[in-house]
């Protein structure tokens, strides 16, 4: 990626390039295959090990003290290979970012891997909504920082995989939702089984059901909706990252097969349509890449506006990866529809994530909406 | 203006015949065609919501779970409901629908599950490239058999074994399979022929108990020595390999098909050099014949899956804005949600439009020009079924009953015939199953996270949609064959797969 400028992103980009090709590549088909087979944990531990679900969190808190461009340059790195993982870092970097817009990292536990699991890092989230868009969400009662939640949500990743999730609610008679930590093993918490889905296979989902489960507010009360956009620019640099990921691996995937595979008498890439199938690929790859190191850059330095190019660059990005990687598929014709090669999976990890955060229409609705109230678009 | 340069307009590009297929055809077709559609229609909407809604999310599930498990239950419960003798004619012991209606039954299923659409259109697919050899004593004893296992429940399928390891999109086209890495060899030997090689991604395969093989004699020379035989489950030499593990249309089954020494006897053969040395035109312009007439059909079936992918992710996007509330109303009474279903049900009407007018080409010109020529689709609906099996049937092993249908199916077929239907077979299948993956998504953008669950059944759609824009060629292969046979056939110096 293009932000991988200075020494210390260097040796980022190296370390998860390398851990992408050594604990995700070879035993990717059976990580998908996830609630079917077992979880990939030891690779799970070993993310743990090099800190990639604490990126975000200062050090006083056991993180990384990273900003988005280092999670944006991993999550990119991650998913070339197997975008679950990617999936289990940006969900809880989104839960991490929200806690520390509320200033409420004393909320989190000591997480340094040595002493606790990856589990223990963990925090699950409802990371595919926008929880102000939901018409039904959990309801809370009580007074200052414990509340007991009731209700039902759907959804929530991870939660099937770490003790505590970050969940939002309304309180009766608030305008807007709280959040709120709550721990999965309380009484009242019932947990389903792992939603199957399109793609993330190894990042899984589960739908909770509350009972009077005790919960401890996150921040002020009737103010998650200010967390959530506060920390939401950002995590769109690092769901744009994703997309980018992806993509970039399904170009690479096709070039090589290009290379190898005959049709007519010679190798496909000597047909002009593979080749241009095969220049829009690498084109929308080459075009996300730059789009994300400048959006991140423009966020690092905290420039005038830097939201809503992360956003833009997001809902771009993520819509280019769904076509790139529908020809990813194409170019590998029935081998690419095939579990064998990583392809059929990029084109279902990047439907799922362009979810990420919410409706995609809703986004773009919410994108002018800003900007109608005063934001410059550019 | 004299009536001869009226004509000469009519053939300039585009061909007014080519334009107005579905207005040419209509006062030449038996008018109980639209009757026997309804019925069909109606049956297929029957069988979905007995038999397909209730099983296809957990079929998929099962098939997630155990990659080699084959749906044996859903093709049993297939063939009770007469699916797979419906469009097969009353000549061969089917109920003798006609063929254009199944393209409507096929988007009816595929709206509601794309694999268990295939379960049941690919048999057809196997029928149909039995018929293109129209060899007409083994399409007699071939579809007797489907006819047969409907009578005693033991489906009898039939598959077409085409695509080898090495050659996908080469093996649909003459011009590339003269260059291709083919593999499957038929050595001839007294008394019959000798297969080895394999063939890969044969839908159904695992299913069906006929198997369309086609192979070469010569793998130097496979454009001019293609053979096609019939090859049934148990024939020494013959074996199944393994299932692939496809992303969607999990619950038909993409099998691998192994021959090691498996003798073939002449006397199933459906055709090969030696007949096709009879014919008018070179054996390589017969073979090319020959994939036309399967292609230009089956093409427009697949259009017609894609149709009905693309119509079952409009419903269920349909039904989520119905039911579901955003930003504090309905979502269907957002104006961006009203457009965006508007643009699916156009996708879905212009995609049908298509296969339409691909099956008026098939109709006209094509496979199906004589069972649907009035005479022959009344003499074959009315006549009582005794004396069609008893009197007429004997007849079909006549050699000169299958020179006869030779006569009119290769020699008497003009070259704008084949580039008709063909041309339109493309068109429908790749503009239709565009479409399919095209709704598949919008429908996943509208609906979030909701449509990524398997148990809301949009995912689904979008999975099985994909594999439409790769079989039956490759949808950057029909593009060239739409160029093929209709626009790069009327512009001096152009030329086809000589890149």
């Amino acid at each position: 990626m293009k932000i991988a400028q200075d020494a210390e992103m260097r040796m980022l980009d190296q370390m998860a390039a390398d851990f992408a090709a050594k604990e995700l590549v070879e035993a990717r088909e059976d990580h998908d295959r996830y609630p079917f087979l077992p979880l990939f944990e030891d690779v799970l531990a070993k993310a743990h090990e090099v800190g990639f679900f604490t990126l975000l969190l200062p050090e006083a808190a056991g993180g990384g003290e990273q900003g988005i461009s280092a999670l944006s340059l991993i999550l990119d790195d991650i998913c070339r290979s197997d975008a679950s993982l990617g999936g289990i870092i940006f969900t809880t970097a989104l839960a991490h970012e929200m806690i520390l817009k509320a200033k409420s990292e004393a909320l989190l536990p000591p997480v340094a891997s040595g002493d606790h699991s990856y589990r223990e890092a963990l925090i699950a989230c409802p990371s595919f909504d926008n929880p102000g868009e939901a018409g039904n969400l959990l309801q809370a009662k009580g007074k200052g920082k414990k509340h007991m939640l009731s209700g039902s949500i759907e959804y929530v990743v991870l939660a099937g995989l770490c003790g505590r999730a970050l969940l939002p609610a309304k309180v009766e008679g608030d305008e807007s939702y709280s959040l709120f930590l709550v721990d999965l093993t309380s009484p009242g918490v019932e947990v389903s089984e792992p939603v199957f889905s399109l793609g993330l296979h190894a990042c899984p989902a589960c739908d909770l059901e509350l009972k009077g489960v005790e919960a401890t507010l996150v921040g002020r009360q009737g103010e998650g909706r200010a967390y959530f956009d506060a920390a939401v620019d950002k995590m769109f640099l690092a769901a744009a990252a994703m997309a980018t990921g992806i993509m970039k691996g399904s170009f690479t995937e096709a070039f090589e097969y290009s290379l190898q595979r005959h049709q007519g008498g010679w190798e496909i890439i000597n047909w002009s349509e593979v080749r241009m199938l095969l220049a829009s690929l690498a084109i929308k790859c080459k075009v996300a890449d730059m789009l994300l190191s400048e959006a991140c850059r423009a966020a690092e330095a905290d420039e005038a506006g830097w939201g809503l190019g992360a956003r833009a660059a997001a809902i771009h990005v993520q819509e280019l990866a769904c076509d790139a990687t529908t020809d990813g598929i194409q170019l590998l014709g029935g081998n690419g529809y095939m579990e064998d090669y990583g392809q059929e999976k990029r084109f279902r990890d990047a439907k799922q994530i362009q979810s990420l955060l919410g409706l995609t229409p809703m986004k773009r609705l919410d994108y002018i909406r800003r900007i109608r109230e005063g934001e410059k678009p550019w | 203006m004299g009536p001869n340069r009226s004509k000469a307009l009519l053939e300039r590009e585009p061909r007014f015949d080519d334009m107005a297929v579905s207005l040419l055809a209509m006062p030449r077709l038996p008018k109980a065609m639209v009757k026997e559609t309804k019925q069909a229609v109606e049956l297929a909407r029957r069988f979905n919501d007995t038999v397909v809604r209730p099983y296809a999310l957990e079929l998929d599930r099962k098939k997630h779970e155990d990659p080699d498990f084959l749906p044996w239950e859903f093709v049993e419960e297939a063939n009770r409901w007469g699916l797979y003798t419906l469009c097969i004619p009353t000549l061969f012991g089917g109920q003798g629908v006609n063929f254009p209606a199944l393209s409507y039954v096929l988007e009816e299923l595929g709206s509601a599950c794309t694999g268990m659409s295939n379960l049941v259109g690919v048999h057809y697919l196997g029928v149909a490239t039995l018929c293109a050899s129209w060899n007409m004593r083994l399409m007699n004893k071939v579809m007797r058999d489907t006819a047969e296992g409907e009578k005693t429940g033991e489906p009898c399928l039939i598959s077409l074994a085409i695509t080898e390891p090495g050659a996908g999109t080469d093996v649909e086209e003459v011009d590339l399979v003269s260059k291709a890495q083919v593999a499957c060899q038929a050595k001839k030997v007294k008394g019959g022929y000798v297969v080895n090689g394999r063939k890969i991604f044969i839908s159904n395969g695992h299913l069906s108990y006929w198997h369309m093989l086609v192979c070469y004699e010569d793998l130097k020379n496979p454009q001019d020595t293609v053979i096609m035989l019939a090859i049934h489950n148990g024939m020494k030499g013959f074996s199944f390999g393994r299932q692939e593990r496809k992303m969607g249309q999990k619950g038909c089954p993409a099998s691998e098909l192994i021959f090691e020494d498996c003798f073939v006897p002449d006397d199933l053969v459906c055709i090969n050099p030696a007949q096709g040395k009879k014919l008018k035109r070179s054996m390589k312009e017969t073979h090319m014949q020959v994939i036309d007439y399967i292609v230009a059909a089956s093409r427009a079936g697949v259009g017609a899956f894609g149709v009905g992918v693309a119509r079952g992710a409009y419903e269920e996007a349909l039904r989520f804005a119905g039911e579901t509330e955003v930003d504090g109303k309905l979502l269907i009474n957002h104006e961006w949600a009203q457009c965006m279903l508007a643009e699916m049900y156009k996708n879905v009407a212009v995609g049908r439009l298509t296969y339409e007018e691909a099956n008026y080409a098939n109709d006209l010109l094509g496979m199906f020009k004589v069972l649907e020529w009035k005479p022959i689709f009344y003499y074959l609906k009315y006549m009582p079924k005794p004396i069609m099996d008893k009197v007429i049937q004997p007849f079909l092993n006549l050699g000169a009953v299958t020179w006869l249908f030779r006569k009119i199916y290769f020699d008497w077929q003009k070259e704008t015939d084949y580039q008709c239907s063909s041309g339109w077979g493309s068109l429908s299948k790749f503009t239709a199953t565009d479409i399919g993956v095209k709704n598949g998504q919008l429908a996943l953008e509208m609906m979030g996270r909701a449509g990524l669950r398997h148990d809301r059944g949009a995912e689904k759609h979008l999975r099985d949609s994909k594999l439409l824009q790769i079989y039956e060629g490759t949808n950057q292969l029909n593009r060239l064959n739409l160029f093929k046979c209709l626009i790069g056939r009327d512009v001096p110096g152009a030329r086809v797969f000589e890149e």
